[in-house]
């Protein structure tokens, strides 16, 4: 695939052009700490800067709410609507672990019953990746097999490099977006644009904080569900529910209707979260998962195992957000080296 | 990226009830026909799968599919009420419009069993699911291909009896069936046997040889009745069970039915004893 160079300000101005003719997405910083990824309507708006937004992007994908379809009755019939699905996107300024959040939600809304929601928005939505310029503290993507400059899964991916940018189309649809905005683009012939996204990875590489080795854990939770570890980890936890939220891997889902008049009204879904104890609370008040003991464990589980034994793929791409925002320090990464203990123990 | 041509797995299609039956003073079978026909005709589900009912404004609500896919044109659901979507649809009359999607989970190995002898064993309205299965088997088209069916149910009283004029009347006529019926309590008017499903299975004591057992009910009687069984002598394949859990979506995408790696609304709701041995004891 192809390598181009671009100028600052032909950077800013490819952005304005693709924002009026694509709904862009990108980060947006809001307040001084929480960036964001939002429609924009050009470069101004645009935080190139951030290294971790505090939402995952995900939400483009899978909106935090998102309605599905409306109902309405009348002369005794039923008259079920879609919902409109976005047209044609662009999101842009994905850092490489948010890249693979969405590798790992992938497989989770396809398989033998599509979730069409999901799949139009994917289908429509351009992919352009930005390469990480510094490792943040809570960061772990190469532990998790990723790396900041790793732009696997984007279409394009954007490397800030001397006097400006380079872009690489990784795939041929990112090579049609370049194609159809070539004036702002300079082929790069001499490999340039690699060598930089190559040196700036080994640069970074030496910089994160703390690494984790995943080797043998999902194994050794195969063998052990039950842990005195998770009683522990769960009398901290205080079941709020941010990590959920905020993971760029997290899919989980609760479906409700509104009809004010009772005749008519729509039918949405909204992020949920298995922290909560009403998440899998039964009518007559049965609830599988009664304590936080038990929430806790399902949602490593989830990350560490349940998620590879489904996909094949790891649920935790390392992008540190849950350790980032949790309001009592639980860490993943923590957890990983704990069970890696536990483990050498038993 | 392939596109994304399917019909829309999330939303239901709209539906009539025709006919409401008072099972028990909480529980009603539903008659439903679909609106359209052609969604009637290519509808297939198998024994032991599931629907998501909708009341439009309510919601959803994951219910067995009770009647067998050997009756054509009609879905039959049974439904206790216990909250919001089923208190709704209690309250609705024939005439009245729904929503269905489905048919989802996996079914009852019915493939498997051909040729054996089969012992339903049931509680409360987790008969609904194994009457799906009684029904196909029962089927004049199928009934050869299985050996002698003997059904087990209990109820807390007769008032609580879900399908009697099944348990009572029809099942009772046809060939190479026996049921047994059981209440909790002793009631006037009452002539059956009395007590609870665990111990008139060990009563009956039936022997485990080229047979399966098929079990439904309240997680307390499964409970004691997994443990009859293995006391006379069933292997853990020869035994047949079904899970419920929380369910919203049906389709495996809201990660809510999940025991361990496992998803109710995929992998389930029907589970070998031998399987569930190996899913960690969340249910
Ligand atoms: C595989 C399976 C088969 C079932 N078959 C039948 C049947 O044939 N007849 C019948 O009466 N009931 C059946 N149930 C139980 C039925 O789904 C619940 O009783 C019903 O969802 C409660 O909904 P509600 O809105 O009235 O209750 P609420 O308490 O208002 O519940 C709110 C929401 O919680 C969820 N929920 C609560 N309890 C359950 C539960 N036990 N199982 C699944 N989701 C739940 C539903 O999504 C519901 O929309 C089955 C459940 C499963 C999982
Ligand atoms: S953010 Fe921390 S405290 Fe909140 S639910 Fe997650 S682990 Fe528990
Ligand atoms: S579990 Fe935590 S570190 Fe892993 S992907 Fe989710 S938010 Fe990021
Ligand atoms: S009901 Fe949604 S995953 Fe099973």
């Amino acid at each position: 695939m192809k390598a181009y160079t671009i100028t600052r300000d032909n950077l800013g101005a490819w952005l304005d052009a693709l924002a009026r003719d694509y709904t862009l997405i990108a980060p947006v910083r809001e307040e001084e700490t929480v960036s964001l990824f939002k429609p924009v309507s050009g470069f101004a708006e645009i935080n190139l800067g951030y290294t971790n937004s505090t939402v995952s992007p995900k939400g483009w994908l899978f909106p935090q709410t998102e309605e599905m379809f409306f109902f309405s009755t009348g002369d005794g019939q039923i008259t079920l609507a879609d919902a409109q699905t976005p047209g044609p996107a662009v999101l842009f300024g994905l850092r490489p672990c948010d890249i693979k959040g969405i590798l790992v939600l992938d497989p989770v809304f396809n398989g033998a019953y599509q979730d069409c929601y999901y799949q139009k928005r994917r289908q429509n939505t351009i992919l352009v990746g930005l390469s990480c310029t510094r490792v943040e503290r809570h960061c772990f993507c190469t532990s998790m097999g990723g790396g900041p400059t790793d732009g696997g899964g984007a279409d394009l991916l954007l490397t800030e490099m001397d006097g400006g940018y380079g872009l690489e189309a990784l795939t041929s649809r990112g090579e049609e977006l370049i194609h159809r905005y070539q004036d702002y683009f300079i082929p790069d012939r001499d490999n340039r644009v690699t060598a930089a996204r190559e040196e700036l990875g080994k640069k970074l590489a030496g910089q994160f904080t703390r690494a984790v080795d995943t080797t043998g854990v999902k194994e050794f939770l195969d063998e052990n569900f039950e842990l005195p570890y998770w009683g522990e980890l769960a009398r901290r936890c205080l079941g709020c529910g941010i990590c959920t939220y905020i993971c760029p891997t997290c899919h989980c889902f609760d479906i409700f209707d509104q009809s004010p008049d009772g005749e008519s009204g729509v039918r949405s879904r909204c992020w949920d979260s298995c922290m909560f104890s009403h998440f899998t609370r039964m009518a007559g008040g049965h609830n599988p998962r009664p304590t936080k003991k038990e929430r806790v464990r399902n949602r490593f589980l989830h990350k560490l195992k349940y998620h590879r034994d489904r996909y094949n793929l790891d649920g935790c791409v390392g992008c540190g957000r849950c350790v980032t925002r949790c309001p009592v320090n639980i860490d993943i990464r923590q957890i990983i080296a704990d069970l890696q203990e536990v483990a050498r123990h038993e | 990226m392939s596109n994304c041509h399917c019909r829309n797995p999330l939303k239901p299609y709209p539906a009539t009830i025709v006919k409401i039956i008072d099972e028990t003073p909480d529980v009603k079978t539903f008659q439903m026909v679909f609106d359209d026909p052609s969604v009637m005709e290519s509808f297939r589900q198998k024994p032991g799968q599931v629907a998501q009912l909708s009341v439009f404004g309510v919601g959803e609500a994951t219910i067995s599919i009770t009647s067998s896919p050997t009756r054509k044109g009609i879905l039959e659901f049974s439904v206790k009420k216990v909250g919001m979507l089923t208190g709704a649809l209690h309250r609705l009359e024939p005439g009245s419009k729904v929503g269905i999607r489905g048919p989802y989970g996996n079914h009852f190995p019915y493939e498997v069993m051909k040729g054996k002898d089969l012992l339903f064993i049931g509680g409360g309205i987790g008969l609904a699911p194994l009457r799906a299965l009684i029904d196909f088997v029962l089927a004049e088209e199928n009934r050869g291909d299985y050996g002698k069916v003997d059904i087990i149910y209990g109820a807390r009283s007769m008032d609580d009896l879900c399908f009697k004029y099944d348990i009572l009347d029809r099942w009772p006529k046809m060939p190479g069936t026996t049921v047994y019926t059981t209440i909790d309590r002793a009631e006037p008017g009452w002539e059956g046997h009395v007590g609870f499903v665990p111990a008139y299975l060990e009563e009956i004591n039936p022997s485990p040889e080229n047979k399966y057992a098929i079990t439904c009910g309240p997680p307390i009687m499964i409970k004691f009745v997994l443990q009859a069984l293995e006391k006379m002598g069933f292997s853990d394949d020869q035994v047949v069970t079904t899970l419920e859990l929380k369910m919203k979506c049906g389709i495996g995408k809201c990660g809510r039915c999940n025991i361990g790696s496992k998803y109710v609304c995929l992998d389930g709701p029907v589970f070998y004893l031998s399987q569930l041995k190996q899913l960690p004891p969340e249910f």
